[in-house]
């Protein structure tokens, strides 16, 4: 039975399905969690995560999605969760980069899990479509400047970044590690 | 010290059903073994608090028994699986594991945890909803192992808990017991001798109301060297007390 | 029988097993209703509120029944002019305090005899909360049939003296249906004898001499009830 089923089931309030759902998914959120937050309080916003899905999985469009449809719950209750306990949240100021002014350390923390995440996806450093995407988009560099650093044709350069692109984009709808890739 | 108990005597009209215990046990799994008629559950049920001795004295958990307060105080700290538990039909798992845990008291906040945690601890976490009258006879008996530990108690009583598990389920209730008898004193009567032999660290023998043979595991099998008929080295040891204990 | 990860893949410095009951904790719960938790409040009690309010007497389809015949009742003595509320009272609370108690009705009987929450306890608080209920009943179907007020009171010392007798013989013989036949029986004995003497059924209820009777009947019941189930128990 595929997450989308077990979705529905729990919106039917079958408790056994959601039994399902957390033996499957809670250990790779974990880790997600894990990335932000202290063990007590990862235990707490997954025992939080689960009884919101609970509640609201009625409200799951079926797509193949459930994955992402987890983690945005669990992010927001790592929101909430941090929002409640302070800024005094150590782990967390120092994983907020300089210079995002104003913006929620909450925020700021799940924005590079995420990041963190898709990344991972591309590969490791030094698979080519991370180079080429790194170059490109982080450094911000003309397609003809990484071509050289790269010791590659152009052309080569652009179908690595649009290779990446597209891992990114199915990596970030899923929400979930693809296979072969990630944490 | 759990149980201390000092030639316990118990007579229903003229039938003796358990004839001069004595035995003291603390944390740790005890077995007790013995033939059908042997005094077992009855002794059981004195230990439950459920029927008084005749004679002897008895004291549970460091009280007596027979006064009120303290009566009330062991219960709140006792787990007591019958031989034959009647179930509610139309309770679920979870409304069975609930009422029993507040019949005993249990503060009410703390219930829905308990509740949770004793119904996954013996493996009914994906039939926690599920009607009692649709069970099998080994998930209502581990229903009932449920209720029994869902306080968390210091004296654990359990009469024939293995009835309707298959080998596996014996196999993870073995475990459960151990982890159990850590902190607790379990007291587990069966007339399955295999069933104890892993898990007990002492054994009592009843027989026609006594108590035969009193000890560890070892030393009841080294008494069935060369002696005992059994399978097994345990149950070898069980048949040599029994035929001594008869003659 | 190990829990939600019987592979033991849960990662290592977060509890999941813990996780899973918090939530289970949740899904599971039962949320009394609001008559449960007022009852637990005046009890002081929670699990005797639960276990009154799981008595078969006092279920809703046993109210619905008991209500329905004391309405039958009001219709007939409205009809008749014999005093049926008054006649069928004692019977009626009779029958459902002897199912108030334990081994026959209760299959985890056994188990609640070593209850915090005494089997005693219990029984107790069903009996009177039976009792109440089937005077209310019986004194608002008295008021609806407007007989005098003499007879609308007149069945409650008969109505002791049944409900005991029932109870006690449900007790001894450990079987409540025995019990309620007993109650009822002699009740619908002692109805019949009155009016072989003095010539109408309500002789059972007027009749002042009978009153010390009764009484004796309840109080002789009533030990014997706490006796036999005395804590712990003394007989099998």
């Amino acid at each position: 039975m595929d997450d989308d089923q077990l979705i529905a089931r729990v919106a039917d309030g079958d408790d056994s399905a959601l039994r399902e759902l957390f033996r499957r998914n809670a250990p790779w959120l974990t880790v997600r969690l894990r990335a932000m937050l202290p063990a007590a309080d990862v235990e707490d916003v997954l025992q939080e995560t689960f009884l919101a899905a609970w509640r609201g999985a009625g409200g799951y469009r079926p797509g193949g999605a459930g994955g992402g449809w987890l983690w945005g719950i669990a992010r927001r209750q790592a929101a909430l969760h941090i929002r409640r306990r302070g800024p005094a949240t150590s782990e967390l100021t120092h994983a907020a980069p300089a210079g995002q002014g104003g913006r929620d350390p909450a925020e700021i923390a799940l924005a590079r899990v995420d990041l963190a995440a898709a990344m991972a996806v591309l590969g490791p450093a030094d698979s080519p479509e991370r180079g080429a995407w790194r170059l490109l988009y982080l450094e911000d560099r003309p397609v003809a400047e990484v071509a050289r650093l790269m010791g590659v044709p152009a052309g080569t350069v652009k179908s690595r970044a649009h290779r990446a692109r597209r891992l990114l984009r199915a990596a970030l709808q899923d929400g979930r590690p693809a296979a072969g890739g990630g944490r | 010290m759990n149980i201390e108990i000092n030639d316990l005597t118990r007579r229903f009209g003229r039938t003796t059903a358990v004839a001069g215990v004595s035995l003291r046990a603390g944390p740790g799994v005890f077995g007790l073994l013995g033939p059908n008629g042997a005094g077992k559950t009855t002794l059981l049920r004195t230990l439950a608090t459920v029927i008084q001795p005749t004679s002897g004295t008895i004291r549970l958990l460091g009280r007596d028994p027979g006064q009120y307060g303290p009566r009330r105080e062991i219960r709140r700290r006792l787990g007591y699986l019958p031989q034959a538990l009647g179930y509610y039909p139309g309770f679920t798992v979870a409304e069975f594991v609930e009422y029993f845990a507040l019949l005993k008291e249990m503060p009410a906040a703390a219930v829905p945890r308990a509740v949770a945690a004793a119904i996954e601890r013996v493996g009914l976490g994906d039939r926690a909803r599920s009607r009692l009258r649709t069970l099998s006879g080994g998930m209502l008996r581990r229903a009932g192992i449920a209720q029994a530990i869902v306080n968390e108690p210091e004296l654990l009583l359990l009469d024939e808990p293995t009835a309707g598990l298959d080998p596996e389920q014996r196999v993870e209730f073995r475990t459960l017991l151990r982890d159990l008898g850590q902190r607790a004193t379990v007291v587990v009567s069966t007339h399955l001798v295999e069933d104890v032999g892993a898990a007990c660290t002492e054994v009592a023998l009843m027989n026609g109301g006594c108590l035969v043979f009193h000890g560890t595991t070892a030393e009841l099998t080294a008494l069935g060297e060369g002696h005992g008929v059994g399978d097994a080295p345990l149950e070898r040891g069980y048949s040599a007390v029994l035929t001594a204990a008869r003659a | 029988m190990s829990g939600i990860w019987p592979d033991g893949v849960a990662p290592a410095d977060v509890d999941l097993e813990r996780v899973w009951t918090g939530v289970a904790a949740q899904v599971w719960r039962r949320n009394p209703r609001l008559p449960e938790r007022l009852l637990a409040r005046l009890l002081r009690s929670p699990g005797l509120a639960r276990a009154l309010l799981t008595t078969p007497s006092l279920l809703v389809p046993w109210l619905i029944a008991s209500t329905v015949v004391f309405a039958a009742g009001a219709l007939a003595t409205i009809g008749t002019g014999t005093p049926w509320v008054a006649l069928l009272a004692p019977a009626i609370a009779g029958a459902g305090i002897a199912y108030a108690y334990g081994p026959g009705v209760d299959p985890a009987y056994e188990l609640s005899m070593s209850m915090a929450v005494s089997d005693r306890m219990v029984l107790l608080a069903r009996v009177l909360a039976i009792f109440v209920i089937d005077t209310a009943l019986g004194l608002a179907a008295s008021a609806f049939s407007a007989t005098a007020a003499g007879v609308a009171f007149g069945w409650l010392i008969p109505m002791t003296a049944v409900s005991g007798l029932a109870l006690a013989v449900a007790v001894v013989t450990r079987s409540p249906n025995v019990g309620v036949a007993a109650g009822t029986g002699a009740w619908a004995m002692t109805v019949l004898s009155g009016q072989a003497a003095f010539g109408h059924l309500a002789a059972a209820l007027n009749d002042h001499w009978l009153y010390l009777p009764y009484l004796v009947v309840a109080a002789g019941s009533a030990a014997l009830v706490l006796i036999r189930t005395a804590q712990p128990r003394r007989s099998a």
